[in-house]
């Protein structure tokens, strides 16, 4: 007996799932109930003849049994169980975490992958995360609406719609939506080498935390997560249009015997009566219970392929981990892209996974990342943008720069080439638990402070990205008085576990820095968390950190050559500050010019070596004519002026005359425009070996043409 | 001249050049010197002043896309260092590296040829039409080397101020001068320097402008009056100092000495270019016709300059008190 799975656990799933009880099981092939408790908790296995008489009991054949790939009867009718009512008639209006997050793509990938984050594995190895957003229409979008038992949600959303609150007419916008546009969007979150929703069905673990709970964060590996599937989750609901979620998870420990294709579904809505019955909210897809106590509760299953696959669930390799498919994605900037709303999301979804998780995707050669992410999209089965590998240069290709020449061990201590990273150590002191009592004293944790020049293209510089954990952004930082004219630069700071050091002080260092977390995880400061777990001077220690890491990065980037004057001095060179730049360029623009200037030239060289230029004056208006001597000058240029060479022929073209060589110009015209043919004769070098310009002078009087 | 024309294709695109790492005889200077977004070297930033050849590399961007499709062959970058004051020129041919694209090598600058500030820049040379050696495109703006700058700042961004007590303070041929409240020194090559005088008690703590609306005013009033002194004798230092080039026509000088005549000839000879406004002032000078008219007129372009007649009226408004609001 070794295939499929364990006889035991097997066995116990085929009794729940046909009622019967041990004792009934005993009674028809007739042995102790203590024997067929034996099989079951695996310390005892059934003789051949035996097995042939459980076959039977299960009305099954005995391949089925031997197999124990499947089920012995199809299983009970996966269906949707909608929570009735509270008994004390209490009404929710919908899923407060949800509320607490915008329905955002940028939102849900931060958390999604986060999460992906905190449940890594194999530690060895980075978890991989995949978005996958498939536009479905026509027969593929019936299929997937007829596999997920569309038709008895109706009534459900019928009557939730028609309640007035917040929720409800977000649904009818969202059902509108599904019945006029005819196509169907789905927004996939796998991720591998992840521990998938692993645990019962009801009690503690990461299944029931995320699948039946709220708010429950499963911590489990308190010592570097700070938990995950916490407030997080319910962002997978609130970007679905519908709030309807279909998960399939591969288990990292094996539940009921089995590791994949645990299946279920999961539906947030709002009070509602349907048929005269009162439900309270949430809605789960799965199969009904037959356990004492959960009698038709929805629980999840063990799927087969035809199902994932019509679910849009099929997973690409046993890796564990969990898929999350999201019913009618929904992002108010994609609908504001209209016809490219599928590649503005794609892109939404690129960028948002390279801001936030670039720390996260470094890896050097020899150290692997902690993430790699990818995004693709999809219509009706085919691709429609190639899967797209998120790279952590895309957005923030300095930052990483920071912190792979970190990883590498090739930071340097004073930059000198501009792609140089700066190490220096700020301490944080970590002070002892109130618990330990006063003969412990303050831990000293070596923070990393890694500097470097910013890219041309950074559109965020010069602040100091504070990390911890899974190299998990929680705050900036922008030290002041770094003196005046301080290269833009790019700073991380990594502290407890992101320094990818273990010990001691790490441990603390992490523990102390989330501690001063608020429930958003974007500050370090005094919190009630703080306060009561750890000693006194704990602000006072943080503030010291914050305080050490300016004056690192002071030491680093600083311009210490600016001198202190006095304020009169100080406001006496800011007054008599030069507005132009005095070096040797010499382009300074001047808009409102109070003298005549030639403002474009356009030419060519004629056959008999002669340039024909097209020349346009531009004067500024003036009450008397101008009169102008237009100069070609050859071979100009930074160093000199060019040499002057002599016209053979000048043409109006616009706005003006000639008096000989003389440019005239009526009051009050503002351009003026002709064309000059240049006279090779005078020309010092041959016509093809210099450029050429023209000036325009003030005619000097009796300059007339010969 | 700020249109030029080309007989011959040149490249439209754009030439970027960057330094990114110097050397002083061998030791590597701090990145804090470079700066990028000013197009600027400081190497004096380590306080060091006895080294004799700065290596600089640099890394130059070239329109590669449009060069690949255009008619030039036999394409060289070369870096050149220039500086006016000593006249020297030293051109350095850069390679392509393979890798990135980019053209890159190191410019020796020896110590000794330069003075102050010499800039460097890329120019793209080839073979066109058959012809070899044309110039087909360049960088658009220099990098400066400043021998003296200890931190990399482009602009030598206004006149040095000083408070020394010139009765006897460290300068002593300031003494003459102990009465007046501030003076102005162009003599020199480098910037012009203001002296305030500390033995003129209270004038540091007026120019300060602590106090009330009157105070403030006044304190403007006499910073624009110090202003408007250093802009007509930094004029008069300037013009001094131009020179005739090969045709005898006068010559723009460089440095603030053309920030100066750029921003103040527009208002001292109205109509005129800056260039045409030297030749004007030349032949005055020489000639001495419309010489007094122009001095009230350098006068006036620089009270203008310093908003004299702008603060001037904010004083009064301050420090006059409206008819009929002293009863």
């Amino acid at each position: 007996m070794e295939s499929g799975e364990e006889f035991g656990p097997w066995l116990g799933r085929q009794l729940r799932r046909r009622n019967m009880t041990q004792a009934e099981l005993a009674a028809e092939v007739k042995v102790t109930r203590a024997a067929v408790s034996a099989w079951i908790t695996g310390r005892a296995q059934p003789r051949p003849e035996t097995v042939r008489q459980i076959a039977e009991a299960l009305s099954t054949d005995l391949g089925t049994v031997y197999a124990r790939t499947t089920d012995a009867v199809p299983a009970h009718a996966v269906q949707w169980y909608h929570r009735p009512a509270h008994s004390d008639g209490g009404r929710e209006f919908g899923n407060a975490a949800a509320f607490a997050f915008e329905a955002d793509l940028r939102v849900l990938a931060r958390e999604a992958t986060q999460n992906s984050l905190d449940e890594r594995h194999d530690p060895t190895q980075p978890v991989r995360v995949r978005y996958t957003l498939h536009e479905l229409t026509g027969e593929h979008r019936r299929a997937f609406l007829q596999a997920m038992q569309w038709e008895s949600l109706k009534s459900h959303y019928a009557a939730a719609a028609a309640s007035d609150q917040k929720v409800g007419r977000a649904l009818v916008e969202g059902l509108r939506e599904l019945e006029d546009s005819e196509t169907l969007l789905l927004l996939r979150v796998d991720d591998y080498n992840a521990n998938g929703l692993t645990g019962p069905e009801y009690d503690d673990g990461r299944f029931a935390a995320v699948v039946r709970r709220q708010l429950d964060s499963h911590k489990v590996d308190n010592r570097r997560a700070g938990g995950s599937y916490g407030l997080g989750k319910a962002t997978l609901w609130a970007t679905s249009r519908l709030g309807l979620v279909l998960i399939n998870s591969t288990l990292s420990v094996p539940h009921e015997g089995r590791t994949e294709r645990r299946l279920i579904g999961r539906l947030d809505l709002p009070w509602r009566e349907v048929d005269g019955e009162a439900y309270a909210g949430p809605a789960w897809l799965g199969e009904p219970d037959a356990a004492r106590g959960y009698e038709g509760v929805s629980r999840s299953w063990w799927g087969i392929q035809e199902e994932t696959t019509a679910l849009h669930l099929e997973r690409e390799s046993d890796d564990p981990g969990t898929s999350f498919l999201v019913v009618a994605v929904h992002d108010a900037a994609a609908v504001a892209a209209g016809d490219d709303g599928l590649h503005a999301m794609h892109e939404k979804l690129v960028d948002s996974l390279a801001d936030d998780f670039w720390a996260a995707m470094t890896d050097t050669a020899s150290v692997p990342p902690l993430l790699k992410a990818s995004v693709r999209t999809l219509r009706n089965g085919t691709e429609l943008i190639p899967e797209t590998p998120v790279s952590p240069d895309q957005r923030k290709p300095a930052l990483a720069r920071a912190l792979r020449a970190y990883l590498a061990g090739e930071t340097v201590d004073v930059l000198g080439v501009r792609t140089d990273v700066a190490l220096r150590t700020v301490t944080l002191n970590v002070p002892p638990l109130r618990a330990e009592g006063k003969a412990v004293g303050n831990t000293a944790h070596e923070a990393v402070l890694l500097v470097t020049p910013a890219d041309d293209q950074d559109r965020t510089h010069s602040e100091i990205v504070c990390m911890r954990g899974n190299r998990m952004k929680i705050t900036t930082q922008r030290p002041r008085d770094l003196g005046f004219g301080v290269e833009p630069f790019q700073a991380v700071l990594l502290a407890g576990f992101a320094t990818a050091r273990d010990g001691e002080d790490v441990s603390r260092a992490e523990a102390f820095l989330r501690a001063s977390e608020p429930p958003e995880h974007n500050r370090w400061e005094w919190t009630e968390e703080l306060s009561v777990a750890y000693a006194r001077g704990a602000k006072r220690r943080l503030d010291e950190f914050r305080a050490s890491t300016a004056d690192a990065l002071r030491a680093v980037v600083g311009n210490r050559a600016v001198p202190s004057a006095g304020i009169a001095t100080e406001l006496l060179r800011e007054r008599l500050r030069f507005t132009q730049s005095p070096v040797a360029g010499r382009q300074g623009t001047r808009r409102s010019r109070g003298y005549p200037v030639v403002d474009d030239v356009d030419g060519e060289v004629d056959s008999t070596g002669a340039w024909v230029l097209r020349v346009r004056v531009a004067v500024p208006p003036s009450e008397d004519a101008w009169r102008l001597s237009p100069v070609p000058r050859l071979g100009g240029g930074r160093t000199g002026a060019g040499a002057a060479v002599r016209w053979a022929d000048l043409t109006v073209t616009e706005n003006c005359s000639f008096d000989g060589d003389v440019l005239v110009i009526a009051p009050g015209v503002r351009y003026a425009a002709f064309t000059g043919i240049t006279d090779p004769d005078t020309h010092p070098v041959d016509t093809g070996m210099a450029n050429i310009g023209v000036d325009v002078h003030k005619a000097e009087e009796g300059a007339k043409r010969a | 001249m700020n249109r030029t024309i080309y007989p011959y294709p040149v490249l439209r695109g754009r030439t970027d050049v960057e330094v990114t790492r110097v050397r002083l005889d061998g030791v590597e200077l701090e990145f804090a010197g470079i700066g990028i977004s000013q197009r600027t070297v400081a190497l004096a930033v380590a306080g060091r002043d006895e080294w004799q050849e700065a290596a600089i590399e640099i890394r130059a961007e070239l329109p590669e896309t449009e060069i690949a499709d255009g008619p030039w062959s036999e394409l060289v970058c070369v870096a050149v260092l220039e500086e006016a004051a000593t006249n020297v020129r030293t051109v350095h041919r850069l390679t392509k590296d393979r890798g990135s694209g980019t053209w890159q090598g190191t410019v020796r600058m020896a110590r000794s040829r330069h003075h102050s500030r010499a800039g460097l820049r890329v120019q793209v040379v080839a073979t066109v039409g058959g012809i070899p050696g044309r110039r087909i495109g360049g960088s658009e703006s220099d990098w400066v080397l400043d021998l003296h700058a200890k931190a990399p700042q482009r602009e030598q961004e206004s006149p040095a101020v000083v408070e020394v007590d010139f009765r006897d303070g460290p300068h002593s041929w300031l003494r003459p001068m102990k009465d007046a409240p501030w003076f102005v020194d162009t003599a020199g090559g480098d910037m012009p320097v203001v002296y305030l005088n500390q033995a003129v008690e209270g004038l540091t703590t007026l120019l300060s402008g602590k106090g009330g609306p009157a105070a403030k005013a006044t304190a403007a009033l006499a910073g624009a009056k110090i202003e408007s002194d250093v802009w007509e004798a930094m004029f008069h230092a300037a013009v001094g100092d131009v020179e005739a080039d090969e045709e005898g026509r006068p010559r723009m000088p460089t440095g603030w000495r053309e920030s100066v005549l750029q921003t103040m000839l527009p208002d001292v000879l109205p109509g005129l270019s800056p260039s045409d406004a030297i030749v004007e002032f030349s032949a005055r000078r020489e000639e001495g016709y419309g010489w007094a008219e122009l001095q009230s007129r350098v006068q006036y372009a620089a009270a203008l300059r310093a908003q004299l007649p702008k603060q001037l009226a904010n004083a009064m408004r301050a420090t006059v008190r409206p008819e009929g609001e002293d009863r």
